[in-house]
């Protein structure tokens, strides 16, 4: 490959200018003439009939304009299984649910008018736990779950039960191949529900306007889902919804689905066309907006005495909450990677995503990898232990390596990248082998773990994305695409991309930052960590357009063979002559003879990516091509445990991935630390408590706590391998969620090896971790 | 909105003191910190909002002749931190007042409010206790002072009568030497409420013991005064732990359950023994 | 405000916060959580930080209040907003406002401010995206090119970037001697 210019340099967001200075504009900032401001109204039953709503009173306050219940709507919404309303209609199935939203000239006056509202319900029979949920006995969230519609062939609800999907995986004989094991363990563990805490809460705009069409600004991911799923729920053209979106203060997956965006488009129709501005309170953002799935997972592993694994069983049982949203994808893709980054002959996983009446799940940053990476990379800590082996050497000895299939039946090739090398650097990072350094105190003790991660993205085997490329006037380039850069950078690698493939300096390359879905092209989802990758190719495609063009142009300027012209530096010219050049402004709208004749015109060049290969999973077996790629990586750590509090303090955290190629090792570095900060989070703090009622006792940052500047780990090596992914752009593959997920594995890991303790449920907080230090201190009973 | 009231900011004392027993359902408004987010969560709706911030005499901040600290009412916390005084005389009651929440919430919550919230987490309260400290109160009935250890009187709830204003906090002058220290248990090591607090003082000339402790009681409570003469820092560190769990009756909450507060409280008072006596015995 | 008088009636209950982004469209001061704990609309109230949502319009009256919106002075960004970019500080940006007011009233009161310091003046706010660790090493940045003359140059151009190859942990070195000089 040539050498690159602008691709795998530092370069800074574009977007960073209008953050620093506060102009940055935000779906709240925007303030559309006339616009109302809305308010709802939440559920505090977790599982009730809607008996009846008063709404006299609400009517009546000044500037209430409008006030809507789920019995005004009878609109079903659902991203592959259409089980939600609007606002609930009848019943309402979790503690914080929208039961009702008033539109006003004020928010004072909405929420005013929603204290007002009367709600009689009738308090119906609960359920909690997805184990429970799973018994035949058990109430059902959803009596019509039969009914519903869903995407067939890929998702499989079980009528007549809480179960919205079922995916197996079945690779060889795995009861046979434990039989004949000369070492069994099995372990169940379990994830907390946890919430994605984006700095921006939800927020929506809807304009509805004459003859049926609506404009729409939001804080979402997916501009694009956002309109085909309005146009699917309302039965209007897609041309008749636009859908812009500004900038985004955060997502991780929590605004890639249909979030506030009906709701604001019923109430601006119902006051006859004024825009409605809705946006939830950090409250209602962790009570009713999803959050991330709980888990309970059971693992059986099985190895040979000198340490091969021959079989892995797995029963993940999620809690979906009251609504399957993303949760049945999330079920599907944590089964065809639920036996993490290992060689296995024989396989057998029992995915099961249960609705329970909670607040609902959805996508999150590593789409239930983290969750059921929690179980196997603890559960592989233990075989190693019962093996009597080195857990790093235990990996090693059963990592996919060239030979070997996935657990669907995907060979694995070096193009795959490599997930030795990454366990192999991160364990070095952290001195794996040598003991742990001293403890700073008498009560301290110190440990280390490994863990290894991956993922690859989860999305239909369809997935397909488009990206534009303009010159301007002066011969810069714009990049229009409707992928959105919420955070994580991907804007800025685009610019690189067309910057490099174009040969343009960066800074004049730019890229439209709101997308619109009446301007920006078609992308289906920021997602996945396939932004990157896919975009990027779409990119480079739409930049061979422009200079295909731009040499066509300039060939008839010129007088010579298009084929001989080369572009760079802001100019076409002739290979052999590149006195001879014409500037890109100079040919950007066409070019134009001394006499005044023209030929060619504006120069817009289009690209294309669609997700190649990829194939839907047997229903019975999970046999199939899900991955476009997968990006491997691992973890180690070493911490330091207060054995009389039970704190952990994470020393120092090495992250390996193999990232194919970085192409912007400042913004890559910006993933890999906030992505393990994030992870952290998960490791020791985050999880949602309820009561036995099912209300949310932490739906706040007085209660519900994440990671501040004052509790990173002391020390954070981020370590990037560039393997390069046969297909992605100069090689890359996506890291975005990757480094979030298995943090709780490692730190778990080395907990263990700290305390002689095993844990198997998350947070390991403070308290949990003394808790097992107690039990394990206290004298046996039969001991005297 | 946080809520349709009135707002009076008067200048001296004798006005605000009026304002407040005239009204009816009013509230002091300090640094606000506590106060604005139960305004904002409609658990309380006061129609009046008397701001104390500019009375006369409630901004002082006073060392006195023999060292006693006189800390008026609308004195933020980080004014006390950048106090050097307390720091050097009072360095409990600086880890204590460093502990409270963000930089940015200790530039407006005040050392009085901590106290008049009357949370059983609130940190200042053990730290104040240990030092002998008393809350200075005005009120339609003429001005009192109210031993910290008499103020609370349950959850949320203190001894000030109706109608009356705590207008300063009054330390005494410490002990020669004195020592003090304070511990807080938390779930991070970023903001929070305490799980456990411990504050301790010491007199080296008497041997004098006092400790104190949050969050795992109704209110913050003080301990007898220990004698130390003699013993070594282990034993003292037994004895008070053992003094500490005898008068706690915690309970679960959503920052921890009623066994873990028993679990860490023996062990804050332990460290905070060692810190203030040392290794050996006193 | 951020230098000019403003002149205007309010409600008592409103906030500082409401009356910024509502009456003055200063719309780069976030709210993030409305009960102080997040930080996001930092600003500084009589030079300093204070969250925006847990004061009352009424009691900035006769104060003085800078916002993100006058951080930077005749179309020229601050060294601290240099240095936040070519840090790799900044991600979705919504905590970006109130990270540097906190980190304008920092450096304000203390020029030349240890680790500690530094941690603890940006500790509340909370950021979900960058981990911090780019944050904290912006700060430390400005504080330099403010302390060292014609440091400025560093941060203005690209080339300050090799943040993103570091192996480790940010570890500036520190100038001894300070520290003491607080309070």
């Amino acid at each position: 490959m040539a050498e690159l210019r602008v691709v795998g340099q530092p370069v800074p967001r574009e977007d960073a200018v209008d953050k620093v200075t506060g102009a940055a504009r935000y779906t709240t900032d925007l303030a559309l003439p006339g616009t109302l401001r809305a308010a709802i109204l939440t559920s505090p039953h977790a599982s009730a009939r809607i008996v009846r709503i008063d709404t006299s009173a609400a009517l009546a306050v000044p500037g209430v304009r409008a006030v809507l219940t789920g019995a005004d709507l009878d609109i079903r919404l659902g991203l592959y299984l259409r089980d939600k309303r609007i606002l609930a209609r009848d019943v309402v199935r979790y503690q914080g649910e929208a039961v009702a939203a008033v539109a006003a000239d004020t928010l004072d006056a909405a929420r005013e008018a929603c204290h007002l509202l009367r709600v009689e319900y009738q308090e119906l029979p609960a359920v909690f736990d997805p184990r429970d949920a799973r018994k035949p006995e058990a109430p059902l969230v959803h009596p019509d779950l039969a009914t519903y519609d869903h995407m067939r062939g890929v998702f499989f609800p079980k009528a007549g039960t809480n179960i919205a999907h079922h995916q197996k995986v079945r690779k060889g004989d795995s009861a046979a191949a434990l039989a004949a094991s000369d070492v069994c363990l099995e372990v169940s563990f379990d994830n907390p529900p946890v919430q994605h805490v984006p700095m921006e809460t939800h927020a929506a705009i809807a304009h509805a306007l004459p003859g049926g069409r609506v404009e729409v600004w939001t804080s979402s991911q997916s501009p694009y889902t956002v309109r085909h799923l309005l146009a699917l729920a309302f039965g209007m053209p897609h041309a008749a919804i636009r859908v812009h979106v500004p900038h985004v203060g955060g997502g991780f997956g929590g605004k890639a689905g249909l979030g506030l965006e009906p709701l604001a488009y019923v109430l601006s129709r119902a006051c006859g066309g004024r825009p409605v501005e809705i946006a939830m309170t950090r409250e209602e953002e962790f009570n009713t907006t999803p959050s991330r799935q709980g888990l309970y997972s059971t693992i059986r592993l099985g190895a040979t005495r000198d340490g091969r694994l021959t079989a892995l069983e797995a029963e993940y049982v999620w809690d979906a909450g009251a609504y399957a949203d993303y949760g049945v994808n999330v079920g599907r893709a944590a089964a065809y990677s639920g036996a993490g980054p290992y060689a296995l002959d024989h396989c057998s996983i029992d995915s099961y995503v249960v609705y329970t009446n909670k607040v609902y799940g959805t996508a999150y940053r590593g789409f239930g990898h983290l969750e059921v990476l929690w179980g196997v990379e603890r559960a592989m800590d233990r075989m190693a232990r019962a093996l009597g082996l080195d857990p790093v050497e235990f990996r090693r000895r059963n990592l996919l390596r060239e030979g070997a299939t996935t657990i669907t039946g995907e060979p694995f090739t070096n193009g795959h990248g490599k997930p030795i090398e990454c366990l192999e650097a991160a364990a070095e990072a952290i001195g794996w082998g040598r003991r742990p350094s001293a403890p700073s105190a008498p009560h301290k003790v110190r440990g280390k773990g490994v863990a290894m991660l991956h993922k690859a993205p989860a999305m239909p085997t369809y997935t397909s994305c488009a990206a534009i490329v303009k010159l301007d006037e002066d011969g810069a380039a714009d990049v229009l695409v409707s992928g959105v850069d919420y955070g994580q950078g991907t804007y800025t690698v685009l610019r690189q991309v067309a910057a490099e493939e174009l040969g343009l300096p960066i800074d004049k390359v730019h890229i439209t930052w709101e997308c619109d879905t009446a301007m920006t092209p078609y992308d289906w989802q920021t997602v996945a960590s396939r932004f990157a990758y896919m975009g990027g190719n779409a990119v480079i495609e739409a930049c061979a357009d422009c200079l295909c063009q731009l040499r066509a142009v300039a060939a008839g300027a010129l007088g010579v063979p298009a084929d001989g012209l080369v572009c760079r530096d802001g100019k076409v010219f002739p290979r052999q002559d590149p006195a001879r050049g014409i500037a890109y402004k100079d040919l950007a709208l066409g070019y134009t003879f001394p006499n005044g004749n023209s030929i060619g015109g504006p120069v817009i060049g289009h690209g294309r990516y669609i997700a190649t290969g990829l194939t839907n999973l047997d229903p019975e077996t999970g046999q199939g091509r899900p991955a476009q790629f997968w990006t491997y990586g691992a973890h180690a750590v070493e911490i330091e445990v207060d054995t009389e509090t039970g704190e952990i303090e994470v020393l120092r955290i090495a992250t390996a991935l193999d990232a194919g190629k970085v192409l912007n090792p400042l913004l890559c570095r910006g993933q890999v630390v906030g992505g393990i900060v994030q992870g952290l989070g998960s490791a020791v703090l985050e999880g949602f408590r309820f009561d036995d009622k099912g209300r949310l006792l932490n739906p706040n940052f007085v209660d519900y706590k994440i990671p501040t500047a004052k509790d990173l780990p002391r020390e954070i090596v981020p370590i990037l391998l560039e393997n390069p992914q046969p297909g992605g752009p100069y090689g890359a593959r996506g890291v975005a969620e990757h480094p979030m997920i298995s943090v709780p594995s490692a730190i778990g890991n080395a907990l263990r090896d700290a305390l002689g303790i095993e844990f198997e449920s998350l947070p390991l907080s403070s308290e949990r971790v003394l808790e097992k230090i107690l039990v394990a201190r206290a004298p046996r009973p039969d001991t005297p | 909105m946080l809520g349709r009231f009135d707002y009076e900011r008067p200048t001296n004392l004798a006005e605000a003191v009026r304002l407040f027993a005239e009204t009816p359902s009013a509230a002091i408004l300090a640094g606000g910190t506590d106060l604005l987010v139960e305004l904002r969560s409609g658990r309380h709706a006061p129609r009046l909002l008397v701001d104390v911030k500019r009375v006369d005499g409630l901004r002082r901040l006073d060392v006195g002749p023999r060292g006693d600290l006189t800390i008026g009412a609308a004195v933020s916390l980080n004014e006390l931190l950048e106090h050097a005084a307390t720091r050097w005389s009072f360095p409990g009651l600086a880890q204590a007042a460093a502990s409270i929440a963000t930089y940015q919430l200790r530039n407006r919550a005040t050392v009085t409010g901590n106290l008049c919230n009357a949370s059983p987490a609130a940190d200042l309260a053990p730290a104040l206790l240990v030092l002998g400290a008393a809350v200075g109160v005005a009120g339609p009935r003429g001005a009192r002072v109210i031993p910290v250890a008499e103020f609370f009187a349950g959850v949320k709830r203190t001894t000030l009568r109706r109608g009356e204003i705590a207008t300063e906090v009054r330390i005494p002058a410490p002990e020669p030497e004195l020592r003090s220290a304070f511990l807080k248990q938390q779930r991070l090591r970023g903001h929070d409420l305490a799980v456990a607090n411990v504050a301790g003082a010491l007199a080296p000339s008497t041997g004098t013991l006092r400790l104190a402790f949050g969050s795992c009681a109704p209110t913050p409570i003080l301990l007898a005064p220990i004698e130390t003469k003699g013993m070594s820092a282990v034993a003292v560190g037994a004895a008070a732990a053992a003094a500490t769990l005898a008068a706690a009756s915690p309970i679960s909450d959503v920052r921890a359950s009623a066994e873990y507060r028993r679990a860490v409280l023996p062990v804050l008072v332990r460290r905070v023994v060692a810190e203030l006596l040392g290794g050996g015995a006193t | 405000m951020n230098g000019r008088l403003e002149t205007a009636t309010v409600p008592a209950g409103m906030t500082l916060l409401e009356f910024l982004r509502g009456r003055l469209c200063l719309v780069g001061t976030k709210e993030g959580c409305g009960i102080g704990e997040c930080g996001a609309c930092t600003v500084l109230l009589d030079g300093k930080p204070v969250t925006a949502c847990l004061v009352l319009a009424v009691e900035a009256d006769g104060g003085a209040v800078d916002t993100i919106e006058g951080e930077a002075r005749d179309g020229e960004l601050s060294a601290l907003q240099k240095a936040f970019i070519e840090a790799g500080a900044i991600q979705c940006g919504f905590c970006t406002p109130g990270m540097i007011m906190s980190a304008r009233g920092l450096l304000r009161r203390i020029p030349n401010p240890t680790d500690d310091e530094i941690v603890e003046a940006m500790a509340g706010n909370l950021c979900r995206c960058t981990g911090y660790e780019a944050i904290l090493e912006a700060v430390r940045v400005a504080a330099q090119a403010k302390a060292v003359p014609h440091a400025g140059q560093m941060v203005a151009g690209q080339s300050a970037g090799g943040s993103g190859s570091q192996g480790g942990r940010l570890s500036s070195p520190r100038v001894p001697g300070e520290g003491g000089g607080r309070g």
